[in-house]
């Protein structure tokens, strides 16, 4: 194992919320700079000792940065959230890996010695911003070049695509997705999120229109909303194809549409001194890797062999790998391709069962990794995913 | 509301089973904010039944509600918690179980919460409406009547009006006033006889027809096929019908029959047949249980054969010599040869029309006032073309009459009663007959015959009727409309004139314009009427009504004649090299690209030069009608397809019927609307943008156009951006005309000028269209759509985005149009798009390639 830096980054607190359902889900109403102010908030109060205005930056991960999470959310929720206006924020987009991103830039900035204590988060209401955005405008020049209309494609196409030509049948996408609810159930139950999450009041205000007051409802949420009991493979079999007529991509063996945010401290040796926090992983490395848009979900194939070089280990060196599930196809053409190990994999369920919040998917998992690890006292863990357009992305931790 | 005028503020409908759901739902299709009462729910949420109902209503097919969103003003309620709220309602409609102590108990416990104005009426379809006042407090008695509606409302133009002895003549002729204008029914008086009108007579035609069936040894298929469209019935005719309505009601209507009649002559036919016994007892109820007389097995229909006891693949079929002879026009000849051909089936015809007409006969004085209340309520009910009265007064009163007692005297038929007197000898001396031994009938100009006052009754007198310029017309009713101004082979210019209908609308100067063509289409010759029209209306009228004399609309352009100038005796190589020049210049209006082709392909090109005149031609008319010095009004009923829909938006408003159905649905047939239509989206896109960016509108006109959505009531069409918010909704077609021309007539008061010419059009442009392609590609290469399909739309999008300019770019009217053209005769000139309309034009279905 090798790191090419001045000094390490560790991981001192991680939480996230509970992931609701979109757009009809618990956080239906719940604005996405909200969200990111409590994670944030949740995450430094973590780390007792820390003087919050010794915080560097905080860089959050967004991944259709506007309207309720535009302008920059980074720097908007970090002051909502209490913390002192010397903090500075910024917001990134990687589509669905800008909350490892900007984990990873946050370490980087560390791991340089710039900087001593960063804040990688992430965001994302999909309930409030729509997939592509509120406008979707394409440029002429995509049609141009053929090689360049994947641009367009939606993501379902793109699954469609991947399981083609990966093979990837409908019977074991749909076998993979309700593995993925049964595992994300038993991990509820068996309380494998109680440390990552940090529950979230839902206040709402309500008219009651025949008394002409308002009613107030505050419901605490503690737990993901999207894992499904009785989801079997029978009942997923009866679903139709989304994307394509006679396809195999449903919206049962897709990820969910989601909302949430996650939040994750990175910090150097020198403050953990100074402020005596307790590390909980460090952060080892990080790839990007960018692969034809049409079949973006093969995106990974290229990120971890990467990743795993920089850092020095082999692929079974790896205990723990999170692999977001944007689609069970894609996700399958990974696994066999590179020959991954399923007993290592998504212990506590995918997306397909958790729910993927765009943007806010990587901080999530990062958080769900390293208290995951220690927790049962493992080493070497990774999460990656595939990005739209096409792009892999893979971050590698050791828990401490 | 003795004094002064009946309003309905809100009403509400009691019991939210399948007729009290659907007739609220029709309720607030006309805007009335009503109540929908239903029992507590046992556990939970009291209003979560009542409330799922109104879900329902939501997902039905047809759709009971003229737009989803209508829903919401159905307000659900129970009668333990918002007894008290009835007291805002003005009308009342009691639609429970036919159980009568379940209504009487209701009817009590209701009582006391009513207004004192309010009218209080049951959808009773059996029960009688006198015992069941005997259940209402004596002083509200006057308050109280029968609606009877029929299955689904929202659909069926009948409803049944039935007085109680103590029913209020003020409050019963306030009620039709209402039931006509603002619910669009055709109501007719029933007297208070078991299942009133429409369902005695339907219910025995079903009876005969079974009785018959089995004596002729037809199956039911058979049965089907002969008494459906072929004789001018709905296609379900008599057993599908049976399985739609659902067997047990069936039964239970018919037991009602042999329990309430029994000194009807008839009365030994009142009977369940053994066969239809035994599918209810199995559970095989119709269409609700999925078995009945038919059942689907996989994709095949089968039906039940009596004769093997089993159900087998249904292809039955009318004899071909029998179609032939139905399809005979004269109503004399065809019931006569019926009668004269011994064919199993001809017989059977002759059978059921004889003992229908020998029924009716019989029963109209006792159960409705006159001929043609009993003829109005079979066609508004049962959806057939003609009542029993018309088609035998069509076929020859006297012969008929003398046939029917032959075969009474013979035994032939069912019934031995002979027919009543009044059947020989009264209204002698009206206005005579039409062929041989005719002398008269009991459809008259002066009215029709009523047998309790021995006189032919003129229509009602109602004021509400006056907004009916032309009623539905009976046999032997004058069919003139007004005075002709000009009439060509494609149209006709009139006018209402003097003396017609309405009072005080005499010599409105409101000009009309019909059309004359098959479903209304639109070619050259009716673009030259309208043109016509138009410069007459300028030069001599105030405005013009476009108004068909029946529904549809407009059925679209005639695409026979653009299809048959692209017929092409020359190699289709020919077409293909035009369609390649032509695809490179889609900037450019045709006849630049068809000069520059070779001399080989002239000829095409000509073709192609000749339907782009009648596109442009049409553009013109579009324009005409929107730019012309007095104000232009659509009258819609029905449907209004492509063309047609393109010159509803084109006039300066749209009256429309709620069930006008209207699209722009070229795509279908592998076209783009070029008669404006695709100008007429961009337009209303730009003009209703929001921060100037027509994008977001047009997407949503662009789904529209590019998919042939067709709207599926006038709510729907001013969703779709089809109609504007200043465009009227009618709910009945019969008060449509006159609605139109009131319209026409304060667009003129207002001192009319045409709209300023759009100048200033902002387009989406390069960025839309290519924001455009990539949901298209994504439907392509998910193969939803075919290769085809993308070009057709990539096409729509080019042309409503204003074609490859800049984003914001400003243009006019004309830029548009002059896209549409292009890309119209680009698409008619690919093969795809021909064998599109060749097989839409063949088969009236859409090809899918």
């Amino acid at each position: 194992m090798t790191t090419s830096q001045v000094q390490d980054a560790y991981i001192v607190a991680a939480v996230r919320t509970p992931v609701g359902k979109a757009p009809r889900g618990m956080f239906k109403t719940v604005r996405p700079d909200d969200m990111l102010a409590h994670v944030l908030k949740a995450v430094v109060a973590q780390c007792g000792g820390l003087d919050p205005a010794a915080i560097d930056d905080v860089i959050a991960g967004c991944a259709m940065p506007e309207a309720e999470q535009g302008m920059n959310v980074g720097r908007i929720a970090l002051l909502l959230a209490g913390l002192p206006n010397n903090v500075p924020g910024m917001t990134i987009n990687r589509f669905c890996a800008s909350g490892l991103q900007s984990v990873a830039i946050a370490a980087d900035r560390v791991r340089l010695g710039h900087a001593d204590v960063i804040i990688g988060a992430g965001t994302e209401s999909m309930s409030m911003v729509p997939m592509m955005g509120n406008k979707v405008s394409f440029d002429p020049a995509i049609f141009e070049r053929d090689e360049n209309i994947g641009i367009a494609y939606g993501m379902g196409i793109t699954g469609e695509k991947v399981a083609q030509r990966w093979q990837v049948s409908r019977e074991s996408q749909d076998e993979f997705a309700v593995e993925s609810h049964t595992k994300a159930l038993k991990a509820i139950e068996a309380g494998e999120f109680e440390q990552e999450i940090a529950p979230y009041t839902v206040e709402e205000k309500r008219p009651d229109l025949a008394s002409h007051e308002i009613r107030e409802v505050s419901v605490v949420r503690d737990t993901d909303e999207g894992p499904r009991r009785g989801t079997n493979a029978e009942v997923l079999s009866r679903l139709k194809p989304v994307f394509a007529a006679s396809g195999s991509v449903t919206a049962g063996n897709s990820s969910q549409m989601s909302d949430g945010a996650g939040a994750v401290i990175v910090a150097s040796e020198g403050a953990l001194k100074r402020f005596n926090l307790t590390p909980i992983a460090r952060f080892l490395g990080y790839s990007v890797a960018g692969v034809p848009p049409e079949i973006m979900g093969i995106g990974p194939i290229k990120a971890i062999p990467k990743v795993l070089k920089q850092v020095g280990l082999k692929q079974d060196d790896l205990d723990w790998i999170e692999l977001n599930e944007a689609f069970a196809a894609q996700s399958l053409a990974v696994i066999n391709d590179l020959g991954l190990d399923r007993a290592r994999l998504n212990p506590l369920g995918g997306a397909i069962a958790l729910g993927h919040p765009l943007g806010a998917t990587g901080a999530i998992r990062v958080a769900t990794l390293v208290h995951g690890l220690r927790r049962h006292k493992l080493k070497y863990g990774m999460v990656t995913m595939c990005v739209g357009t096409g792009m892999g992305a893979a971050g590698v931790f050791e828990a401490l | 509301m003795n004094n002064g005028k009946f309003m309905v503020r809100k009403a509400a409908v009691l019991g939210a089973g399948v007729m009290g759901a659907q007739i609220a739902a029709h309720l607030v299709n006309a805007s009335v904010e009503t109540m929908l009462f239903e029992l507590s729910a046992e556990q939970g949420d009291p209003i979560a039944t009542v409330a799922k109902a109104v879900e329902n209503l939501k997902k039905q097919d047809p759709a009971p509600l003229s737009v989803p969103g209508k829903a919401t003003s159905i307000l659900p309620a129970n009668y333990a918690q918002h007894l008290e709220l009835l007291k805002n309602c003005d009308i009342v409609i009691e639609a429970i179980a036919e159980r009568m102590d379940w209504k009487s108990e209701l009817y009590k416990k209701i009582a006391p919460h009513l207004a004192e104005h309010a009218i209080f009426a049951s959808n009773t379809s059996g029960l009688s409406i006198n015992e069941l006042a005997m259940a209402f407090p004596e002083n509200l008695r006057r308050r109280f009547c029968g609606i009877h509606f029929f299955n689904p409302p929202r659909y069926m133009h009948l409803a049944e009006l039935i007085a109680c002895a103590e029913s209020d003549t003020v409050m019963l002729d306030d009620l039709e006033a209402f039931l006509v204008t603002y619910l669009g029914k055709g109501v007719i008086r029933a007297k208070d006889t078991p299942n009133f009108i429409a369902n005695r007579i339907g219910v025995f035609s079903m009876l005969a027809t079974m009785h018959h069936a089995r004596e002729f040894g037809l199956r039911f298929d058979v049965v089907d096929a002969l008494t459906g469209p072929l004789i001018g019935r709905p296609k379900s005719a008599t057993f599908r019908t049976a399985d739609v309505v659902g067997l047990d009601i069936l039964a239970h209507v018919i037991n009602t029959m042999r329990e309430t009649l029994p000194d009807d002559p008839w009365h030994q036919y009142y009977v369940v047949p053994a066969w239809l016994q035994v599918l209810i007892d199995s559970g095989a109820l119709g269409q609700k249980t999925r078995r009945g007389v038919y059942q689907k097995v996989g994709k095949e229909i089968h039906v039940l054969d009596l004769a093997r006891n089993e159900y087998v693949f249904s292809q039955g079929k009318a004899d071909d010599g029998i179609k032939e002879l139905l399809k005979r026009k004269n109503p004399a000849e065809k019931l006569a040869e019926l009668r004269a051909n011994p064919h199993p089936q001809a017989q059977f015809l002759w059978a059921i029309f004889r003992d229908v007409f020998h029924y009716c006969a019989v029963h109209l004085e006792a159960i409705a006032d006159n001929a043609r209340d009993l003829d109005l309520a079979m066609r508004w009910g049962f959806g057939w073309n003609q009542g029993p009265f018309e088609l035998w007064q069509g076929a020859g009163w006297s012969r008929i009459r003398g046939w029917i007692n032959e075969d009474i005297a013979s035994g032939k038929s069912m019934g031995e009663a002979p027919l009543p007197e009044w059947v020989k000898q009264a209204g002698q001396g009206s206005n005579g007959g039409e062929n041989g031994d005719i002398t008269w009938g009991v459809h008259t100009t002066q009215g029709s015959y009523a047998p309790s006052s021995n006189t032919y009754r003129p229509r009602s007198a109602l004021p509400v009727y006056r907004r009916q310029l032309f009623p539905d017309r009976l046999l032997d009713e004058q069919e003139q409309y007004g005075t002709t101004i000009f009439e060509t082979g494609a149209v006709r210019m009139w006018h209402t004139g003097a003396g017609c209908g309405a009072e005080g609308i005499v010599d409105d100067g409101i000009a009309i314009l019909s059309f004359k063509s098959k479903m209304h289409t639109i070619g050259s010759d009716v673009l030259d009427g309208v043109q016509k029209a138009i410069e007459e209306a300028e030069r001599n009228w105030r405005a013009l009504v476009i108004w068909q004399t029946e529904p549809p609309f407009s059925a679209g352009a005639n695409l026979q004649k653009a299809t048959e100038r692209m017929k092409s005796t020359e190699p289709p190589s020919a077409l293909e090299v035009l369609a390649k020049k032509l695809r490179k210049t889609a900037q450019s209006a045709v006849l630049k690209a068809a000069r520059s082709l070779n001399l080989a392909d002239t000829l095409m090109a000509g073709k192609l030069a000749e339907v782009e005149a009648m596109v442009a031609q049409f553009q013109q008319t579009s324009q005409s009608l929107r730019y012309s010095m007095v104000p232009t009004v659509a009258a819609v009923d029905g449907l209004a397809l492509g063309g047609g829909c393109e010159f509803v938006m084109h006039c300066d408003r749209a009256v429309t019927t709620l069930e006008s159905y209207i699209g722009l649905v070229e795509a279908g047939v592998g076209l783009l609307p070029a008669g404006g239509g695709c100008k007429e989206l961009a337009l209303r896109a730009s003009q209703g943008a929001k921060d100037g960016d027509p994008f977001p509108l047009l997407r949503n006109y662009f789904q529209s156009v590019a998919t042939a959505q067709l709207a599926k009531s006038a709510e729907e069409a001013r969703e779709l951006g089809y109609l504007r918010g200043a465009d009227q909704v009618v709910m009945n077609r019969f008060e449509l005309l006159y609605v139109a021309k009131a319209q026409a007539r304060a667009l003129a008061e207002v001192g009319y000028r045409p709209p300023l010419k759009a100048r200033n059009i902002p387009v989406a442009g390069s960025t839309g269209i290519a924001t455009i392609k990539g949901l298209l590609v994504n439907m392509r290469e998910g193969g939803f759509i075919s290769e085809h399909d993308y070009l057709i739309g990539t096409k729509i999008a080019h042309v409503m985005c204003g074609g490859e300019l800049t984003p914001g770019s400003v243009v006019d009217e004309d830029w548009f149009l002059e896209l549409e053209r292009a890309a119209f005769i680009e698409l008619l000139a690919t093969e795809k798009t021909q064998a599109r309309v060749e097989h839409t034009l063949k088969t009236g279905k859409p090809l899918r390639n």
